[in-house]
């Protein structure tokens, strides 16, 4: 090992999902089998480190002030789905089952952590919500004792009182395909809390 | 549920051994501090998958070893034969039931029941809150989920709410908190109330068997909140900010719950004799065990630690017929059982060795 590749390794082990070996794995690979793809990888990290910022509305990922959802005419900018972070954008889209616009906290809060409502994206939304275009707010945050916590904080400090719009909580319980048989106790309770007309 | 067979390996004293049970009761008889309690704890373990003596983990490793094990053949009502066995890593314990391991240890929690009857049981009584709201927790979370999941949910939102106390967060943050705190512990202030007068009726009947005297038992559990009223829990906490950012740490809640054990009405504690007490805490295990019984359908293994000796001859016969026909009974104690009691499967324990007894099994008269 030089000291330049051991300095390149140490780099890559910083990255998440890449242990010691897998590390040292892809420093060699770069530096010795494929040494000609090299270049181009640095070329690419370079102009994505240079052209990704956060979007001015959403907080989502984008190459100019706003994002491809937030410039894309055909959603609805009045129904925001407020998400923790931006993978959650990601697996929403993949769903197609929502036409509306996001909003990314990048995070929720989490005393334990540190996080508070400083580190999260929330001047951004507030100034979303004082502009009065916002019909809707569907919070899609996680079901665990931050994300409801966060969910409080937002509908009691946020998302101004008076129900000029309508809050939504996004549902929780059986996952589509799933039969009953299998579902654990608390699942079936959220599913039977959460059921609605039919027929 | 009946433990067919249980195998140990550096839990405790105990480097290796393993013992076959058969029929309904075993005796594990020697000297103090040879590891009979030992191997009570090992297989209670099975239970919550925690200690009923400690909660530090490294001191169930034998001294000198890293890692140990226990290991149960279990006949199970709704599992059939199953095998479960905990291994012990450093900082760490992992499960693996019929050979899988388990990825969610709480899927375990509460599928084989165990009541400990213990000679410490008379803490529950005069001891400190700390040790029956522990009984509390951990009898409604081996047969409820749900309040395992809400005491879970809660303890998070309680040290998260603690953390921002801790470096002054704002109060619109602490209400973000407090509101999980309230949702999940009217949940908990609700089972707790109805799981104590549930087990206060068994309470009652199983006290007239052991003492022969019909008085009634029972509980008188005060909550933080007397109504179940969410709104009145989050005042509550919210009413309290100012004395807990002083102190920094949250000075009420169900998490600071209590409750006594009335005998007649009267509080336990200060009211009822040694010998009353005694038997208060032989009644709630037994009820405990029936309520076990009732809510999963489950027998659970009844664990005798030491408690025989302690009882007259006329009262240890009672508490004998007061146990059902066909539980399991495992029993310690120094000098071997009354044969009048049964016919016991007994093992002679000394220096973490246990040795089953050249039958016939000894009978011995006190």
């Amino acid at each position: 090992m030089t000291p330049s590749l051991e300095n390149l390794q140490h780099a890559l082990k910083k990255l998440p999902g890449l242990g010691y070996r897998s590390a040292e794995r892809v420093a060699l690979h770069l530096l010795l089998e494929k040494p000609e793809s090299l270049p181009a990888l640095v070329e690419a990290l370079q102009s994505a480190a240079a052209a990704v910022r956060r979007c001015d509305r959403c907080g989502h990922l984008a190459e100019d002030d706003l994002c491809a959802i937030c410039q894309d005419e055909k959603r609805e900018p009045s129904v925001v789905c407020v998400v923790e972070n931006v993978p959650d954008v990601v697996a929403l889209e993949r769903s197609g089952a929502y036409r509306g616009s996001y909003h990314v906290l990048h995070g929720k809060l989490s005393p334990l952590q540190g996080i508070g409502p400083d580190q999260l994206n929330l001047s951004s939304f507030k100034t979303r919500l004082e502009a009065g275009a916002i019909d809707e707010v569907i919070l899609a945050l996680s079901n665990d004792v931050e994300g409801e916590a966060t969910c409080h904080f937002l509908t009691s400090e946020i998302i101004p009182m008076g129900g000029q719009i309508k809050v939504t909580r996004i549902g929780f319980g059986l996952p589509s395909g799933g039969g009953v048989l299998y579902a654990d106790s608390v699942t079936l309770k959220s599913a039977l809390e959460g059921r609605r007309g039919y027929a | 549920m009946k433990v067919r067979a249980i195998g140990l390996q550096d839990f405790r004293n105990v480097a290796g051994a393993r013992l076959e049970f058969e029929g309904r009761l075993q005796f594990l008889v020697g000297a103090n501090g040879q590891g009979k309690t030992n191997l009570l704890e090992a297989v209670g373990f099975i239970t919550a998958l925690r200690s009923f003596r400690s909660n530090d983990q490294s001191s169930l490793v034998r001294h000198g070893e890293r890692e140990g094990a226990i290991a149960c053949d279990i006949e199970h009502e709704t599992e059939g034969a199953s095998n479960l066995r905990v291994n012990f890593k450093p900082g760490t314990k992992e499960a693996w039931l019929d050979g899988t391991k388990v990825t969610r240890l709480a899927e375990v929690i509460g599928r084989f029941p165990t009541v400990v009857f213990s000679s410490q049981d008379q803490q529950l009584v005069r001891g400190s809150p700390g040790d029956r709201r522990r009984w509390l927790d951990l009898t409604l979370s081996a047969t409820d989920r749900e309040y395992l999941k809400a005491l879970q949910a809660y303890h998070r939102a309680l040290a998260d709410r603690n953390a921002l106390l801790k470096r002054s967060g704002s109060d619109a943050e602490l209400e973000a908190f407090e509101r999980v705190m309230a949702d999940q512990g009217m949940v908990l202030i609700e089972r707790r109330r109805e799981a104590l007068a549930e087990l206060a009726i068994g309470l009652t009947e199983r006290y007239a068997m052991i003492a022969d005297h019909a008085e009634t038992a029972g509980f008188a559990y005060a909550p933080q909140v007397a109504a179940p009223d969410g709104a009145a829990l989050l005042a509550k906490f919210a009413g309290g900010r100012a004395r807990d950012r002083i102190l920094k740490s949250t000075g009420s809640g169900p998490h600071r719950d209590d409750f006594d054990f009335l005998l007649h009405e009267k509080p336990a504690k200060e009211f009822a004799s040694e010998g009353q007490q005694r038997a208060l805490v032989l009644s709630l295990r037994l009820a405990q065990a029936a309520w076990f019984r009732s809510r999963s359908k489950i027998e659970p293994v009844l664990l005798a630690d030491d408690v025989l000796g302690e009882l007259d001859p006329s009262r240890r016969e009672r508490f004998w017929s007061a146990i059902p026909a066909d539980s399991q009974v495992i029993a310690t104690g120094t000098v071997p059982p009354d044969a009048a009691l049964g016919e016991w499967q007994v093992f002679q324990v000394a220096n973490g060795l246990f040795a089953p007894a050249t039958p016939p099994p000894p009978v011995a008269s006190r």
